[in-house]
């Protein structure tokens, strides 16, 4: 049985019929793997995330999900989008999309009790969410009363109870700060060591090489300028200066001025001083 | 132009405090008073009670009374009493009056004379009965909006909206006003920010007729952004399992006390009743 969870093939997709969003992508992603979505502002990232969460549908091409091509009238039998909605969870870039009950409670729990999860068991993850992120103080508290990050932990958390084999982010540390971000990037790679496949838009590379086996390159054209393990992407340093992803850097040094390519990545001191 | 443009800036601002204020004030649904221990179902059910007494009693003393209930309730809640008689004499009542003043008179309402008037040479009467009627009306709208404002504000927002559901209102509307009342919210910061924005910009010094045209535009970006934001909103809610009719989960626990609570506003209402039909 092929291991492929989700393939896209030649996948067009405009909105309004008139702006192009994705142009001829191609992509397979296996079970269990940590895929990566990189590419400048506009470059088709939400637009591929949303196509996997059959939420829009190709214009041209295909979006097979375990084998099945995905395509809008499966999902007016209740049945497979039920399976689906329980297979797959997006967590969206603007939490306040996600967020839309009066409390942070009936937000997390909204996803399990629409796909008719047993109430006990919903109280089970409930309970066991909230002790990993440590939101037991938001629970009856309105969304618009959070924080970013706080928004980010519960949008993160109305995906996780689902308990989805696929979980699909996008921009998850976006205007985070690097302690919370460091939360979030833990659960993502803890979910994905418990068996699931994790799919992250983003264009911040700090996170890219923890959270990613995989890394495709999306390029302004709406297509992937180059797929690849996450160590040969990053060192291609011409192919994310085209991307947006890496900028020339000047910086004063021993009274000389450098200007050299800069990517943002993590730094280890500690690594650097060994060599 | 500088005062009208100053307007505009004022109303802006206390339109969006207000709304904060009132709207999104949870301060006392979240003290530990008498009333906010209640479950929420049952105190609405006992608050329906109220208003359905306050617009069959005819004797002013026992409205009276009832009103007094409403403020001795509001005092074991922990509501400040100043703030709570601001809050409800201040607008409602003013519109009662208005609208009650014409009854006064005998032309609307005939009978007895109580007092005559020389307004411009114009001789208007008030009838005892249009007096009266009148009182009887303003007294009812206050205490009805007393209980109202004191029911609101002992009860978080979206266990109000859950108690809809007792009066068999459909679940979908229900959600849909937990939805409006959460992203009523991020508008009133969209503007709040937008009118940062243009002052970050154009200062305090705005031509009154350039300001209208700001406003326009900033209604039809808001009715965009709106526009969207339902499509994006909708989406999230397919992705999470949402079909047509949504499931919500009914989390509310009965205790004893609000057994008893409910039984003594029955007892009151009976009573109540009883004596304002009796004396009558």
């Amino acid at each position: 049985m092929s291991n492929v969870v989700f393939e896209l093939r030649d996948v067009y997709f405009s909105y309004l019929g008139k702006f192009e969003a994705l142009c001829g992508v191609d992509i397979a992603i296996e079970k269990g793997k940590k895929v990566s979505v990189i590419g400048a502002n506009g470059s088709g990232k939400s637009t591929l995330l949303h196509l996997l969460d059959g939420l829009i549908f190709a214009d041209k091409g295909s979006v097979k999900f375990q084998g099945k091509e995905l395509s809008e009238r499966d999902f007016n039998d209740e049945d497979f989008s039920r399976n689906f909605r329980r297979s797959v969870g997006l967590v969206f870039q603007d939490p306040d999309i996600q967020l839309f009950c009066p409390t942070v409670k009936e937000d997390i729990i909204f996803g399990p009790l629409q796909l008719g999860i047993e109430k006990e068991e919903i109280k089970k993850r409930l309970d066991e969410l909230v002790t990993i992120l440590n939101i037991g103080d938001l629970l009856n508290r309105p969304p618009h009363e959070l924080s970013i990050g706080e928004k980010r932990k519960v949008a993160l958390a109305s995906s996780l109870i689902i308990n989805p084999d696929v979980l699909l982010l996008d921009e998850p540390t976006a205007g985070l700060d690097p302690l919370t971000t460091r939360h979030i990037m833990d659960l993502l790679i803890s979910a994905n060591a418990s068996g699931k496949t994790i799919i992250t838009s983003t264009h911040d590379l700090h996170i890219v090489e923890e959270i990613s086996d995989l890394v495709y390159v999306f390029s302004h054209e709406k297509k992937i300028a180059k797929f690849g393990q996450v160590d040969l992407i990053l060192e291609d340093i011409e192919l994310l200066e085209a991307n947006n992803l890496a900028h020339i850097h000047s910086h004063r040094h021993k009274d000389k001025i450098h200007i050299h390519p800069h990517v943002h990545l993590g730094h280890h001191p500690e690594e650097e001083n060994l060599r | 132009m500088k005062k009208k443009s100053n307007f505009i800036r004022r109303s802006l601002i206390s339109a969006l405090s207000f709304l904060k204020d009132s709207v999104f004030a949870e301060e006392y649904t979240s003290r530990n008073g008498f009333l906010q221990g209640i479950d929420p179902r049952l105190k609405v059910a006992s608050f329906a009670l109220f208003f359905i007494t306050a617009i069959f009693l005819k004797r002013a003393e026992l409205l009276i009374l009832l009103y007094g209930l409403c403020l001795l309730l509001a005092l074991f809640s922990k509501i400040n009493l100043g703030w709570f008689l601001k809050r409800t004499w201040l607008f409602i009542p003013v519109f009662s009056l208005l609208i009650v003043i014409p009854a006064l008179f005998d032309i609307f309402t005939p009978g007895e004379t109580l007092f005559t008037l020389n307004i411009l040479r114009a001789k208007l009467v008030i009838s005892r009965q249009g007096f009266f009627g009148a009182r009887l009306f303003v007294m009812r709208v206050i205490v009805s909006v007393s209980f109202a404002v004191l029911l609101s504000i002992t009860t978080k927002h979206f266990a109000l909206l859950k108690t809809f559901r007792i009066f068999g209102i459909p679940q979908v509307f229900v959600m849909t006003m937990g939805m409006c009342y959460r992203y009523i919210y991020l508008f009133l910061k969209v503007v709040e920010d937008t009118y940062l924005a243009i002052k970050s910009r154009v200062g305090t010094r705005l031509d009154y007729k350039k300001g209208q045209h700001i406003v326009a535009w900033n209604i039809s970006a808001l009715w965009n952004r709106s526009y969207h934001l339902g499509e994006d909103v909708y989406g999230a809610m397919l992705s999470r399992g949402y079909t047509a009719e949504p499931v919500i989960l009914d989390d509310f626990k009965t205790k004893s006390r609000d057994w008893l609570w409910l039984f003594f506003v029955v007892i009151f209402f009976v009573i109540i009743l009883y004596i304002d039909r009796r004396v009558l």
